[in-house]
């Protein structure tokens, strides 16, 4: 076997790690779960809708189950009543999982700053990313899409940090 | 309408029908207003049901209200409608703290949730109640936030200066971790027998149009016994809009009814404006009738989309969402916003017309009859459609009647009820259209009339964009009202101020209570506003349909299949935002 690196990359070999081919698959297959809570679920339906089309960027396969999930997409406002059950669905969630919170509401109670509404979802799950808007129009929230991909790109899981 | 001098002899009529019962009679803007006292408010209410000269069949709403300073400290008032006279009357009574009010479930059925709220945000009980639950807040909850000694609560909004001094809101919802709260068991704790088992549906269920939350009883597929929650959407808009000005709270009510925000502002606008006696020009009505009706539309287009989508029909939600898109862009192109635009306003509408607006709508209205009769092919005579829809779901004219059920859903039962019609506002008058109702009340029917109703709204559309000129009057001209232009804000010192006035202060409507209502996409929309003369409203209560229309469920799944939940709930087209408010 007398062929040097060069000769295999010209023959349409790629080299690359174990984990950025892992991170490539799992930011290219995002599954959110179905989880409307609010007027962004409206925005966030259109974004699955023809014109949209979410299935562009590899997240059209909506689960309704958080144990088939990793993405959650906090599509509203968080009320009190609902914040035990927003937890319990994270915690349901298996890893991998990821958090985006849509909209005012999600991210800081929006224009609800009052008793009902907890002052952002942040509180009760941690959050990746957050998307400005009341609500967001669908190309917000598949910027917000993409810049989550780049930070699952990102990521490292296999790499034993440095102590 | 009714005018003034017939609601005088009603009131008269209902004293004698009634002796010793009404205490007192008031007229303010055309409604008349009968008080009573807590012993005698059963007594006055069914009289009012079962008179035949009153027949008031149909109990639209039940508002409370917190007045700390008086003896009694509560206010429940009752607005009354007789649907085959046309005519409504609110009952009004005082209510001291530890002191029960007969309840009124066994006049109207509806009355029941009406009460649970009551119970829920002020604290007044009602004796006889079946059920009475906390239904918007959380078990976990402590205290009634609409009661006026209720703090907003929230949290303070971090400045530089102030950032390291905010305290954190109360992390309440913790007390709901693991909880009952959403444990499988509750409320059907008499469940008793071997062969039946409990299933918790939502409030995170695909098909449960948000965060709705059922508790069925089923034996094998057949449902045996339903038990909505709801309230996990609460916003405590009432609450919030009560500490705006009245401009300010247009913009709340947008977050109400998500599936049509416009009609919202439109309500809310109403009745601002019958409280204050403006008059809005013709032209803004008439913009303000095609808003309305291009939003019904949308409304309908996802009532219509997720209900085929849950029942398996998914193309009809891609085609659906294709044709709402068209009618968002419109809205994008009027004020900005795809949705939530708060373009209609107190005193007429936010900004004139834009240049190639009447185009645009033109555009979409042309192409628009020929989608409706795509979703007409792919549904109406679908067999697998008929199946899954016909005979499912049947509420009779009469049960239509008790539960309050408006809009297509009391019209799917052959009541031909449309507020547009029969109470007429804005310019709906000048209008042909018709307005269609089912023959058995089924969950096919319901869907015909949202159908038929999409074709009817593109009428008015077609009829309306021809009555708007491109320019002219949007607003009113009253400068303590709507803002002056900017043209004048350079020139005028009077307008300047009233401009500055008007931003920092608002205006202040005269004392008095008002209920208004309108036909929304989902039925009738009230609001009930009590003013003390102040800068902001002293309560505003949304009587919101799908609230009342979804009481009717667990009568409607009761014997059928699990699978016909899922018609029901997309047959009454809740929007869980409306529902918790």
């Amino acid at each position: 076997m007398n062929v040097t690196l060069d000769q295999l990359v010209g023959h349409g070999i790629i080299l690359t790690s174990v984990e950025d081919v892992l991170q490539w698959g799992r930011k290219s297959a995002i599954w959110p779960m179905i989880f409307g809570l609010a007027c962004c679920a409206i925005e966030m339906m259109g974004m699955v809708a023809p014109r949209f089309d979410v299935a562009r960027f590899g997240a059209e396969v909506f689960r309704g189950t958080p144990r088939q999930s990793d993405l959650i997409i906090i599509a509203g406002r968080l009320s009190v009543k609902m914040a035990p059950v927003l937890r319990r669905l994270y915690e349901q969630m298996p890893e991998p999982k990821w958090v985006l919170a849509m909209g005012a509401c999600a991210s800081c109670g929006g224009v609800f700053n009052n008793y009902a509404i907890v002052q952002g979802a942040d509180k009760v799950v941690p959050v990746d990313i957050y998307v400005p808007g009341c609500p967001p129009s669908p190309d917000a929230v598949i910027f917000g899409l993409m810049e989550l991909q780049k930070k699952i790109q990102a990521q490292r899981p296999l790499s034993q940090p440095v102590a | 309408m009714t005018t003034a001098a017939t609601d005088t002899s009603l009131a008269e009529l209902i004293k004698a029908r009634c002796p010793g019962a009404v205490t007192g009679a008031a007229e303010f803007r055309g409604e008349t207003t009968l008080t009573t006292t807590p012993e005698n408010l059963h007594r006055l209410l069914s009289t009012l049901k079962t008179d035949p000269d009153l027949g008031f069949n149909y109990l639209a709403d039940i508002a409370g209200a917190d007045y700390p300073g008086r003896s009694k400290r509560f206010e429940v008032n009752y607005q009354v409608s007789s649907i085959p006279a046309n005519r409504s009357v609110r009952v009004k009574v005082s209510v001291g703290e530890d002191e029960p009010l007969p309840t009124a479930t066994n006049v109207w059925k509806t009355a029941n949730w009406h009460e649970r709220e009551i119970f829920d945000l002020f604290g007044v009980r009602f004796s006889g109640h079946p059920d009475l639950r906390r239904i918007l807040c959380p078990d976990f909850w402590t205290g009634h936030p609409l009661r006026k000694d209720f703090p907003l609560d929230g949290e303070e909004v971090a400045f530089t200066h102030n950032q390291d001094s905010i305290k954190p809101q109360e992390a309440i919802w913790k007390k709901g971790l693991g909880k009952a709260e959403y444990a499988l068991e509750q409320g059907a704790a008499d469940v008793g027998e071997e062969t039946t088992m409990v299933i918790n549906m939502g409030p995170q269920h695909p098909s449960t149009h948000g965060v709705l939350r059922l508790v069925l009883q089923v034996d094998g597929e057949t449902v045996l016994r339903t038990i909505p929650h709801i309230g996990y959407l609460h916003t405590g808009i009432e609450k919030t809009a009560e500490n705006l000005t009245w401009q300010q709270a247009v913009v709340v009510t947008d977050r109400m009814d998500y599936l049509s925000p416009p009609t919202n502002n439109l309500a809310y606008a109403l009745a601002v404006e019958k409280l204050m006696g403006i008059e809005v020009p013709e032209r803004a009505q008439d913009i303000r009738v095609l808003i309305a009706e291009l939003t019904r539309l949308a409304s309908h287009l996802i009532a219509l989309g997720t209900h085929a989508m849950e029942i398996g029909a998914m193309s009809v939600f891609f085609y659906c969402w294709r044709d709402r898109e068209l009618i968002l862009d419109i809205m994008d192109f009027l004020s900005g916003v795809r949705m939530m635009t708060s373009f209609i306003n107190i005193g007429g509408v936010r900004a004139d017309l834009p240049d190639g607006f009447h185009k645009k709508v033109q555009d979409f209205l042309d192409v628009f009859p020929a989608s409706v009769d795509e979703y007409d092919g792919l549904l109406t005579n679908n067999r697998i459609w008929e199946k899954r829809t016909l005979g499912i779901s049947v509420i009779t004219p009469e049960e239509a009647l008790d539960y309050g059920l408006s809009g297509p859903n009391i019209r799917g039962s052959g009541i031909k009820w449309d507020l547009r019609k029969d109470r007429p506002y804005l310019t709906y008058p000048k209008y042909s259209f018709d307005v269609p109702v089912g023959k058995t009340g089924d969950v096919y029917d319901r869907y015909l009339v949202r159908l038929e109703e999409m074709r009817q709204s593109r009428e008015i559309c077609v009829q309306a964009l021809k009555q708007i000129s491109p320019r002219g009057e949007f607003r009113t001209a009253d400068r303590k009202i709507s803002p002056p232009p900017k043209e004048e804000l350079e020139r005028n010192m009077e307008a300047l101020i009233h401009h500055f006035l008007l931003y920092t202060r608002g205006f202040q409507p005269p004392e008095g209570e008002v209920y208004s209502a309108i036909e929304s996409a989902r039925g009738e929309l009230g609001i009930y506003l009590v003013s003390d003369g102040s800068n902001k409203p002293y309560r505003m209560h949304v009587r919101a349909p799908s609230f009342v229309s979804l009481q009717i469920l667990p009568a409607l799944c009761e014997g059928g299949l699990v699978a016909d939940v899922i018609a029901a709930i997309g047959s009454l087209d809740p929007v869980m935002g409306e529902v918790d408010r």
